[in-house]
């Protein structure tokens, strides 16, 4: 065993760890994702700085914590999520401008789709490592 | 200008900027010895002990932020002195110093290098801190000879000094323990004794990593640590082959945020690049490192066969390096990649600002630069650097960052990029 001589490892863990805490909340992911991209575009070699600073990004507060003009993220109860920017804010309401929802996925079991209609279509490896790269295995 | 008598044993804090002229007598500013006749600036920002040798007299100008204040006693510890005395009597080689940032370890090099000094010992300082350097330019190390007393460090002429490529040794650690092995070897051969000034980088896996091999490749006699309490004690505890002290951080001691250090370093590259000018080297006759760039064998874009805006190729051992007049389709890169493995992309125009050390033909460090754009075609690089005579520079070396010639950090690239 040695010591980690680069940030990279624990910013990639920072990465996992923010994509499975909001995985229910685009909103949130496309702030981190446009603040990692922004910063390992200005400081590349500092992946630390960039693993402590990423969880600063999306940061849980109460209603009553919100100012007028802050940037926020909502998830109700039925999973549906917005992002905006907070108008203003009663005890009994937050009102937002500048609002986006995001549609939540919904479970469509089987599904015929006209190719007419369709833009791009990826295919999905998972077990990638394997797959790609497989350990050979020593014969018995 | 106002006057200080001073009586034997006396001490005052000299707060810059202030110029100071001793008038009579003998004093000992930051461990050195200044006599009569001896004049000295304290730049702004800066704090320095000043003890009475003998009873003497002294005359200063203040300037902005300037003070002169009388102290009840001394503040530098004696185990300091105590150190001096150890190393005048088992005569070390090297003397490394290791601590946390804003222990004071600058201070501390020049306290023991004028004291030394005071002593008729040669001592030559490496300054390896290269985000603030005190020998050298910004994001260098730097070794220098104490010719004569200093109140900073930073007065200490540069003897040589190495590129590290960025304002801190991460992502750079292979250059930093390369430049540390070569400086201390010229400053072994120049000097009695050497004091390693390390960086404050001394947790985390890259920080122990760092400091650790550092000690294992320059093998000191001497291992100074410089704690407020017992910081070091997690690295000190993998050093038993030599000998360590421990010694308590001078009190006065002030810390600097990050905003602070990184406007000293603007500051810092602003006067070393104040009156540059922009040179053009021909990359045929110059050596390029630290970069894929310049390393392969060119070939023509035209014989790629793709309809995509290539100014210049090369063919690596790692796969291709193009440069491209804007973004590549991502098709002709999978087409490019499948031909012939990894292809590296590099727009045109990415170069500017970039940091670059400029070497002569024995590759000694003449200057740092900035790169003012590169002609792919005629393989020409423009250079802005202070130096004047650009037929001396036979390698460039490229670093991280980016700077703009006014002394503005503007960001870090991905070592590799080039």
């Amino acid at each position: 065993m040695t010591f980690e001589q680069s940030d990279l490892q624990k910013l990639v863990e920072e990465i996992i760890e923010l994509l499975q805490r909001y995985r229910d909340d685009p909103g949130a992911l496309e702030v981190i994702f446009s603040e990692l991209r922004a910063m390992f575009q200005r400081i590349p070699i500092y992946s630390g700085i960039i693993a402590s600073l990423l969880p600063m990004v999306v940061q849980p507060v109460t209603a009553e914590q919100l100012k007028d003009g802050s940037e926020i993220t909502v998830v109700l109860k039925d999973d549906r999520t917005f992002i905006g920017k907070v108008a203003h804010t009663t005890p009994n309401e937050i009102k937002l401008v500048e609002c986006k929802q995001f549609e939540q996925p919904k479970l469509c079991g089987e599904l015929s789709l006209p190719t007419g209609e369709i833009r791009e279509i990826r295919l999905l490896t998972r077990g990638v490592l394997d797959k790609k790269r497989p350990t050979p295995k020593p014969r018995k | 200008m106002p006057e200080l008598e001073l009586k034997r044993g006396d001490v005052v804090k000299l707060e810059g900027m202030l110029s100071l002229h001793v008038k009579d007598g003998k004093v000992s500013i930051s461990g050195g010895l200044h006599e009569k006749g001896n004049k000295l600036v304290v730049p702004r920002a800066k704090s320095l002990p000043l003890e009475a040798e003998t009873d003497a007299v002294i005359e200063y100008t203040l300037g902005e932020s300037g003070s002169v204040e009388r102290l009840p006693g001394r503040t530098i510890s004696r185990e300091w002195d105590e150190l001096v005395a150890d190393i005048l009597r088992e005569k070390p080689r090297l003397v490394m110093v290791i601590g946390n940032v804003d222990v004071g370890k600058t201070f501390f090099t020049t306290y023991v290098a004028n004291t030394l000094l005071k002593h008729g010992v040669r001592v030559a300082a490496l300054d390896g801190d290269v985000g603030q350097s005190d020998i050298g330019p910004p994001s260098t190390m730097g070794i220098g000879i104490f010719e004569r007393p200093v109140g900073i460090l930073h007065e200490v002429p540069t003897l040589a000094a190495y590129f590290v490529g960025s304002m801190s040794p991460s992502n750079h650690m292979l250059e930093f323990i390369a430049g540390m092995k070569k400086l201390v070897e010229l400053g072994l051969k120049e000097a009695d004794v050497v004091i390693v000034n390390t960086p404050g980088w001394i947790s985390g896996g890259p920080g122990r990593a760092l400091q650790l091999y550092v000690m294992e490749l320059l093998n000191p006699d001497l291992l100074v640590a410089l704690q407020r309490g017992r910081e070091l004690e997690h690295l000190l505890i993998s050093v038993p082959h030599v000998k360590v002290r421990r010694i308590s951080v001078y009190q006065k001691v002030r810390s600097r945020s990050t905003a602070e250090r990184t406007l000293l370093r603007w500051l810092a590259l602003a006067r070393y690049f104040e009156g540059s000018s922009r040179i053009t080297l021909d990359l045929r006759k110059v050596r390029l490192g630290r970069c894929y760039y310049h390393t392969g064998e060119p070939i023509d874009p035209k014989t790629l066969d793709v309809q995509a805006p290539i100014i210049y190729t090369e063919k690596l051992p790692e796969g291709l390096l193009i440069v491209t007049e804007g973004k590549l389709d991502q098709k002709i890169m999978q087409e490019l990649e499948a031909k012939f493995g990894g292809v590296k992309v590099v727009a045109r125009g990415s170069e500017q600002n970039v940091l670059v050390g400029l070497m002569d033909n024995a590759d000694v460090l003449l200057s740092i630069g900035i790169i003012d754009g590169i002609d792919y075609a005629r393989e020409r690089m423009a250079v802005i650097t202070p130096v004047k005579n650009g037929g001396k520079i036979a390698a460039v070396q490229f670093g991280s960052m980016r700077i703009k010639p006014t002394g503005e950090e503007i960001g870090t690239i991905k070592p590799g990029t080039f």
